[in-house]
């Protein structure tokens, strides 16, 4: 949808970057593809040839990274490095490239915006590199921006201006952002529809105040009881996921969240949940949904969040072995990859 | 800017004084050898005396040294040779010095062109046969001596397709002032390039696979550049800095392998005369070119640190 904003939110190694650059064909070599649609505009981008979908990245699609040192190139000046964003596409007239250039740094608000445009990266502050990278996505007008964490390597204040600029861009230009984090509370400040993604899948989706208000899988719950709050009650202990996400290589059958899942029935070993409407917009991929967990587990006072807590289920024989918990293969086998 | 300037001008004052150092160290080891300059001409006793006064070769070697050293500095001038008596060598010299210049260079432009373009067709088609095949002609090329390939060439170009080149690496003695034609330095320059090429390769190769994995290029790609441009100016721009630091080392293998090279197709270059004046003891002439290598070596390798400034733009002195 024009002028969206989307927030993809999950822990850190659950496939969100992937992703995000299997979108635009950018998945690194040996990784690849093996199934799925990705639509834009009527057109499925996996099978699209290689050819169109360059005219798509950066034109139509255009995508910043977690990293902005190391995503702009030391040997090339910034403005070059945003020109050449245009020359790769006809959609900005050739004699106004240099110009608009420029004006893109000006409108990022990068000070002094003329004479930075001849600086190289690393006479950049990390803040204003990020800035740089903005105003190259957005330097062909694409439809939807894709920004995989952008503020993770920024410190707490220039994180701030940055999503503050991401939001005020979203107003001005109309272009789509989705925003890629592990941080649900950039996700609040910033976009209106959000996905919550698990094991490389989609566990949860809906507007942003809604999950917020009533998250119904215990995934997007637990890791909603995991942002810090100023206004918590003191003596509730933030709570962390325990656990760790699954090797993406060897998922476990049933659903991926099983083996941490405090809410966890016998079939959740068995069956994958697919994703259901369980509010209006609102969809989770859950067999129980915290609205039975509430109901009948007593969600509302539970403290203890370990693996089968809450239902009291442990993993049937024969799976236990692939479903230990962080914890017993931290003493058993050191630390884990 | 200004500190470059400062940093060229502190590098021009090292050379100068590794260059005093080492024709000291070179004048002093050839005046030490057995025998003289005028051995040959079996001249003994009172006659042999007088004609080393006259050479000035009488006198303490420090004195010598100082003489030699005023020569050039107030004359420009590299002293007289022993060997043809009183010939002076400055123009010789200088005049062998382009020939070899012309044989480096041409052997300098097929290194870098010769290992970049390997190296970059190898890491883009890596662990195709494309790659395989650069690879190994590569280390063909760093593992055979440059003499044997040189050695190939006479064989080939010189005996079997002398019909063919119409005899285009022979080269006639005495000097006619013919040398140097494009045709005629492409073997050697082939044979003593060879050898460096091998090596560019190996590296620029290392820094491809090394630079396409960094993140700038995902960004390049995400920017819809097409492959050559990302390649070209994204990937060897980066990938080109880890290779400008084995130039110098590359110049140094070049000048020492133009001495074997040019005494084997019997190219009148600085090389040839260097050996050639050892055994005739013409102290000034070996001392002489070996004072030229050592400056050579000096500027190349302040130009390759200059160059590094324009290839990485965080590198500033
Ligand atoms: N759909 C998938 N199928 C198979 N493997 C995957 C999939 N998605 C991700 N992976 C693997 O998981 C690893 C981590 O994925 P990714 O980098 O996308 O995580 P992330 O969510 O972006 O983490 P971070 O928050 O640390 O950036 C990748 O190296 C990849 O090999
Ligand atoms: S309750 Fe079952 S289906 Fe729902 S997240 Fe937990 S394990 Fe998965
Ligand atoms: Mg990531």
């Amino acid at each position: 949808m024009p002028g969206e904003t989307l927030g993809l939110v999950g822990e850190s190694g659950c496939g969100k970057s992937v992703t995000a650059l299997s979108i635009l064909g950018l998945v690194q070599r040996p990784g690849r593809i093996v199934g799925g649609k990705i639509l834009f505009k009527g057109e499925d981008l996996v099978r699209m040839p290689v050819d169109e979908l360059r005219d798509i990245r950066g034109r139509d699609i255009a995508m910043i990274f977690q990293d902005p040192l190391s995503s702009l190139n030391p040997v090339l000046k910034v403005g070059f490095q945003i020109d050449e964003a245009m020359q790769a596409h006809d959609k900005i007239p050739k004699d106004q490239i240099e110009r608009r250039g420029v004006d893109l740094l000006k409108e990022v608000r990068v000070p002094d915006a003329a004479r930075r445009a001849n600086d190289y990266p690393h006479q950049f502050s990390g803040g204003m590199r990020q800035r740089a990278m903005i105003a190259m996505g957005l330097s062909n007008r694409p439809e939807i921006l894709i920004a995989d964490e952008p503020t993770t390597a920024l410190d707490v204040t220039v994180q701030a201006q940055i999503l503050e600029l991401l939001r005020d861009l979203n107003e001005a230009t109309g272009t789509s952002i989705m925003l890629i984090t592990h941080n649900l509370g950039v996700v609040a400040g910033l976009c209106k529809r959000v996905i919550v993604m698990y094991a490389g899948e989609i566990v949860e989706q809906g507007p942003v105040e809604q999950i917020f208000e009533s998250p119904q899988h215990p995934y997007t719950w637990s890791l909603l009881r995991s942002i810090p709050r100023i206004d918590a009650d003191r003596r509730e202990r933030l709570r962390s996921i325990e656990g760790l996400p699954p090797d993406l290589i060897q998922l476990p059958p049933g659903c991926k969240f099983s083996p941490r899942c405090p809410y966890r029935i016998e079939r959740c070993f068995r069956d994958d949940p697919q994703l259901k409407e369980v509010a209006p917009s609102q969809e989770a991929a859950c067999w129980v949904t915290m609205k039975r967990a509430y109901a009948e587990m007593g969600a509302a006072t539970i403290t203890d969040t370990r693996p089968g807590a809450a239902s009291g289920v442990r993993p049937p024989k024969g799976v236990a072995a692939k479903v230990v918990d962080a914890r017993t293969i931290d003493a058993a086998e050191g630390p884990v990859r | 800017m200004r500190g470059t300037l400062i940093y060229i001008g502190q590098r021009l004052v090292l050379i100068v004084f590794t260059v005093l150092v080492v024709s000291f160290g070179v004048f002093f080891i050839v005046h030490l050898l057995p025998g003289n300059a005028f051995v040959s001409d079996r001249v003994h006793g009172q006659a042999l005396q007088i004609l080393l006064h006259e050479y000035g070769l009488d006198q303490p070697i420090p004195v010598q040294y100082w003489n030699w050293l005023t020569g050039i500095v107030l004359h420009g001038s590299l002293g007289v040779s022993l060997y043809i008596r009183g010939l002076p060598i400055t123009p010789l010299v200088l005049r062998e010095l382009s020939v070899s210049a012309m044989l480096g260079g041409a052997a300098l432009i097929i290194t870098i062109g010769l290992g970049v373009t390997f190296g970059v067709l190898a890491a883009v088609r890596q662990n195709s046969w494309v790659d395989y095949l650069l690879t190994t002609i590569a280390v063909i090329g760093y593992s055979v001596p440059s003499f044997v390939i040189a050695s190939l060439g006479i064989l080939i170009f010189g005996q079997w397709l002398n019909n063919l080149t119409n005899g285009v690496i022979y080269y006639p003695e005495p000097w006619t002032g013919t040398y140097g034609t494009l045709a005629e330095l492409s073997v050697p320059a082939i044979a003593l390039g060879f050898y460096t090429s091998g090596q560019i390769t190996r590296i620029t190769r290392a820094a491809m696979l090394d630079v396409i994995q960094q993140d700038y290029i995902r960004t390049a790609r995400a920017k819809g550049l097409v492959d050559r441009v990302v390649v070209l100016r994204h990937a060897l721009r980066n990938a080109l800095v880890p290779v400008t630091s084995i130039l110098g080392p590359t110049v140094i293998s070049i000048i020492v392998g133009s001495v074997v090279i040019e005494n084997i197709f019997g190219i009148p270059g600085l090389g040839k005369e260097f050996v050639e004046s050892i055994f005739q003891h013409d102290y000034n002439v070996t001392v002489g070119v070996f004072t030229i290598y050592a400056v050579l070596i000096g500027v190349a390798n302040l130009g390759v640190d200059l160059i590094y400034t324009v290839i990485d733009p965080r590198i500033r002195y």
